[in-house]
């Protein structure tokens, strides 16, 4: 039974064709062979179809034929030991096309290979870290219940809900704005400075600078190592506050120079918002207290004090800052194009409203609509009227406690306290002290531990076939037709394979208690489900 | 004359000048003002609570707790994290009490990134658990509000419809923009709250207006509570829902003893991880479709994925739906019978008196709203003798 039906017809051309060799003979007949994204396929001249399609991650690996043999020949070696053999067989450039396709084989195969052990590498990493799982495993598929190729079907499902809210690495991050403040710089005593980086700072670094990243790429590990790198970043007076182009060569100054160029064209671009006028944006001043007291400069920088130079300076950096910030984080994503008009109405409504001001409209809510509502005031009515053999003591007691509910006066001074009244409701419900059956404390003492725990196993096989027979209903595809009669045949295998043996074994042991009744009760209601499911279907035919 | 219709609208029309009414007293302090107006929102919920509306009573509510760095401020006694995390207790098991067939699941927040703390689950056992083990955990970084909406928005095998957010960082570190989450949300129609720690923060007034929920920001640790009890109730039920008939079993309880002919000593399918106790028991309820076992109730069949409740489990439900009418107010000084409340027996000496307008019985304030918010029956019309 398999939950993925592989299509090899040509609509799966909608994958990326990567290489294209005619002129390839396979079994003795003449054709093109393919190269694709996922997978490798062939078809005979003059037809549609391919008659040949292997995964690249099915693909173990390949063989050619060695150079001075007449015939030019690549062989694949599939996983499950079958191996197909291409022969190119184009006069003029056969080996040329032998080799183009084994060049990218080569380049294409280790990727998948990757991704066929990553998931053996998963599968036993789940066993290993789950008993439970191991044990179940153990039970199902090496006793042959079901097939090893079912049980990851079964499982891997489950997992995949869990999988987006367990799995940490899976989640991108964004960047945060005060990440440089968070290396925090301490003093070693030395007269040295210490850097704390973890991999989230180095990460920040590289995707709002990425030409450190570059700088990175090129030198680690060929020129210098990685501390190496890092020490010179933060000498770099590319780090340092007075980032004024000095000109030194160190391997940083050019990221000084692409900044320039970035935040240039930044500002050459403008801001998209029709309500935001860069350019009037001034320290303006209305009085004392209120602004600054200087007069603006011109922008003429021989006029600038040093002062505001380096405030400047500052001011430019945390621009740039902020904006690679954000480029950095919107940098994967498309950038929604609305129209500008639209956008335009959008702002100019929000400038103009503000919606604290406005009054609570209150959440619209639908009114319940019941055809007799006194119907959830007292439960279901008995269909038949029940007979009760009533003795006169128990009419008058009744009557009694009526009288004595309908009296009632709270008398707040003598009541019990709350813990004590707590506990007694607690011990007369279900499960409570009070309601055990005779014998709980016996059978647990009755039964060894080895064989409640074999019999726990048995529990955890059996549950697992059990929820996937009753997943098949409501049964509407024919898919789930074939895996029910499966399911249904597991549940016998089992039931004879682990569960007979099981009843043997205790009733040698002269362990007179039923403990596989109830299991047998759970099968029972499986197969009358199935048998309820099958007549039906068989009626409906007829 | 004039000033009653005032005070009506001001009362009816839920504050919209909010700040008319702050006043100071003699020392300058605003606190008395502040609890009063807390304490008519209260009476408020209680008229608000009214007319017959559709719940949506099969809750799925995904907790977001923040423990970024602003959880070690102390200004929540010992600090922000350990005094959420004990209020969450709280609120898991009033949560349960009051809607017995819906599930909780809690995730947290911290350094940028999102993790899970529990999954969606209708016992309160594990919740109560895993909050009880995350006093120890570390508050770092920063929070990430849409790392943690996401990895609740993705799954789409549950139908999750409402997000709480206890949120007290005044930043959030986001990978994307939130805005389109937002839209993401509104489309699977889930409603996200706030409670905010510190102050009102933009974006999320943002997120809860555009989704329908309610943000607040918490004035103290009682406040705390109160706030969150407000989400204990069902929520009115949105519009696109539509009713579909549940499909839920009512197993008895079954006792039996080792001396019955036909004992069958077995596990619940919940207890076969544990290696201790409990072990073989001979009683329990057994689901009707597949007779799987378990001890307790509510509880979703692990085998056959039935719904297995008690009746008792709805119809402690049901008084969301038949609210108890609100009592008449009438102020103290028109007022004219008995000086004394009927359940507390302490003298009148409120403003008002509230009178039920079946049994006539009469009750002071703080009773009043005790019948309403907890006990949900008159104890005057309790006592009279009722034909049924």
């Amino acid at each position: 039974v398999h939950f993925v039906a592989v299509d090899t017809a040509m609509a799966s051309l909608s994958e990326e064709v990567l290489l294209v060799v005619k002129r390839v003979r396979q079994r003795k007949q003449d054709g093109t062979l393919y190269l694709m994204a996922e997978r490798l396929a062939w078809g005979p001249e003059g037809k549609d179809r391919f008659t040949v399609s292997h995964l690249y991650a099915d693909i173990r690996c390949q063989k050619i034929s060695p150079d001075g043999k007449a015939k030019i020949q690549l062989q694949l070696v599939l996983h499950t030991g079958e191996s197909t053999t291409f022969h190119f067989a184009n006069e003029s450039t056969a080996l040329k096309d032998r080799d183009v396709a084994k060049e990218l084989l080569q380049q294409l195969l280790p990727k998948f290979k990757k991704k066929a052990n990553k998931e053996l590498e998963e599968k036993n990493r789940m066993l290993q870290e789950d008993p439970v799982l191991f044990q179940l495993y153990k039970d199902l598929v090496v006793s042959q219940v079901i097939s090893a190729e079912e049980f990851w079907a079964n499982r891997l499902s489950l997992n995949s809900v869990e999988h987006s809210l367990s799995n940490n690495n899976k989640q991108e991050v964004g960047i945060s704005a005060a990440f440089l403040a968070d290396i925090r710089p301490q003093t070693d005593g030395c007269n040295g400075l210490r850097y704390n980086l973890t991999t989230d700072i180095i990460e920040s670094i590289f995707r709002t600078y990425p030409t450190v990243k570059q700088k990175y790429a090129e030198n680690v590990p060929h020129n210098m190592t990685e501390k190496e790198f890092w020490t010179r970043f933060f000498q770099s007076h590319y780090f340092h506050r007075d980032r004024i182009n000095t000109g030194l060569q160190d391997i940083f100054s050019e990221c000084a120079k692409e900044d320039e160029k970035g935040l240039k064209s930044m500002v050459t671009q403008g801001v998209k918002n029709p309500m935001v006028d860069l350019l009037s944006l001034e320290d303006k001043t209305l009085d004392e207290g209120y602004g600054t007291a200087t007069v603006p400069t011109t922008s003429n920088s021989s006029n600038k004090s040093l002062r505001e130079n380096s405030n400047s300076a500052i001011i430019k950096r945390f621009n740039h800052h902020s904006a690679m910030v954000l480029a950095a984080g919107l940098r994967k994503r498309h950038q929604i194009l609305t129209s500008l008009f639209v956008a335009f109405q959008v702002k100019l409504q929000e400038a103009i409203e503000y919606d604290d001001l406005q009054g609570d409209s209150g959440r619209k809510t639908i009114s319940l609509n019941l055809k007799k509502s006194d119907r959830y005031s007292h439960g279901p009515i008995p269909l038949q009227s029940q007979h009760y053999s009533t003795s006169q003591d128990i009419i008058n007691s009744i009557s009694i406690i009526q009288h004595e509910m309908r009296s009632y006066k709270p008398r707040l001074t003598q009541v019990m306290s709350s813990s004590a009244a707590s506990s007694a409701i607690t011990a007369l419900s279900p499960g409570g002290v009070l309601m055990q059956g005779g014998g709980q404390q016996t059978i647990n003492q009755l039964v060894p531990t080895d064989v409640q725990s074999e019999l726990k196993h048995l529990y955890t096989a059996a549950g697992e076939l059990l929820r996937h027979f009753w997943s098949c209903f409501p049964i509407s595809t024919p898919f789930l037709e074939e895996k029910v009669v499966k399911m249904k045949s597991n549940l016998e295998k089992f039931q004879v394979m682990k569960l007979r043996p099981f009843q043997e074994k205790i009733q040698r042991q002269y362990l007179s208690t039923n403990l596989t009744g109830h299991l047998e009760e759970m099968l029972q209601a499986a197969y009358n489900k199935f048998q309820a499911w099958q007549t039906r279907r068989m009626m409906r035919k007829t | 004359m004039d000033e009653e219709p005032e005070r009506a609208k001001r009362w009816e029309g839920g504050y919209e000048r909010t700040w008319e009414v702050l006043k100071e007293d003699e020392s300058g302090s605003l606190k008395a003002t502040v609890e009063d107006i807390l304490f008519q929102a209260k009476r408020k919920r209680v008229f608000e609570g009214h007319g017959q509306v559709r719940l949506g009573m099969m809750r799925h509510l995904f907790v977001i707790i923040d423990s970024s760095r602003s959880m070690e401020d102390q200004d929540l006694k010992p600090n922000r994290l350990t005094s959420t995390l004990k209020l969450m207790e709280f609120f898991v098991e009033e949560y349960f009490d009051q809607n017995p067939i819906s599930q909780i699941g809690i995730i947290t927040t911290k350094n940028k990134r999102a993790e899970k703390l529990t999954d969606l689950a209708g016992n309160p056992k594990k919740h109560l658990a895993a909050l009880k083990k995350a006093v120890d955990s570390t508050c770092v970084g920063e929070p990430s509000l849409y790392n943690s909406l996401n990895c609740v928005a993705l799954p789409s095998g549950t139908d999750i419809k409402e997000i709480l957010v206890i949120f007290s960082s005044l930043t959030t570190c986001d990978p994307a923009n939130i805005y389109e989450l937002i839209k993401t949300l509104n489309a699977l129609k889930i409603r996200v709250s706030v409670i905010g720690l510190s102050a009102e923060v933009r974006v999320c007034t943002i997120l809860t207006r555009e989704t329908g929920g309610s943000y607040n920001v918490i004035l103290d640790e009682s406040h705390f509570k109160e706030l969150l009890m407000l989400h204990v109730k069902p929520p009115p039920a949105s519009s696109s829902s539509e009713c579909s008939l549940i499909r839920m079993g009512f197993p008895q309880h079954v006792i039996a003893s080792m001396s019955d002919q036909d004992a069958k000593p077995s596990f619940s399918m919940l207890h076969l991880d544990s290696t201790g106790e409990p072990g073989l028991t001979l009683g329990g309820y057994y689901c009707p479709q597949c007779r799987a076992k378990y001890t307790e109730l509510p509880v979703e069949c692990k085998v056959c994925g039935l719904t297995l409740v008690s009746a008792p489990h709805l119809a402690r439900s049901f008084h969301h739906l038949f609210p108890l009418e609100a009592f008449q107010e009438t102020p103290l000084e028109e007022y004219e019978g008995e000086r004394f409340c009927e359940t507390c027996q302490g003298e009148l000496k409120d403003k008002c008196v509230f009178t039920c307008l079946a049994c006539k019985k009469v009750f002071c304030v703080e009773c009043d709203l005790f019948i309403h918010d907890t006990l949900h029956c008159c104890p005057g019309c309790m006592q009279t003798d009722r034909t049924s």
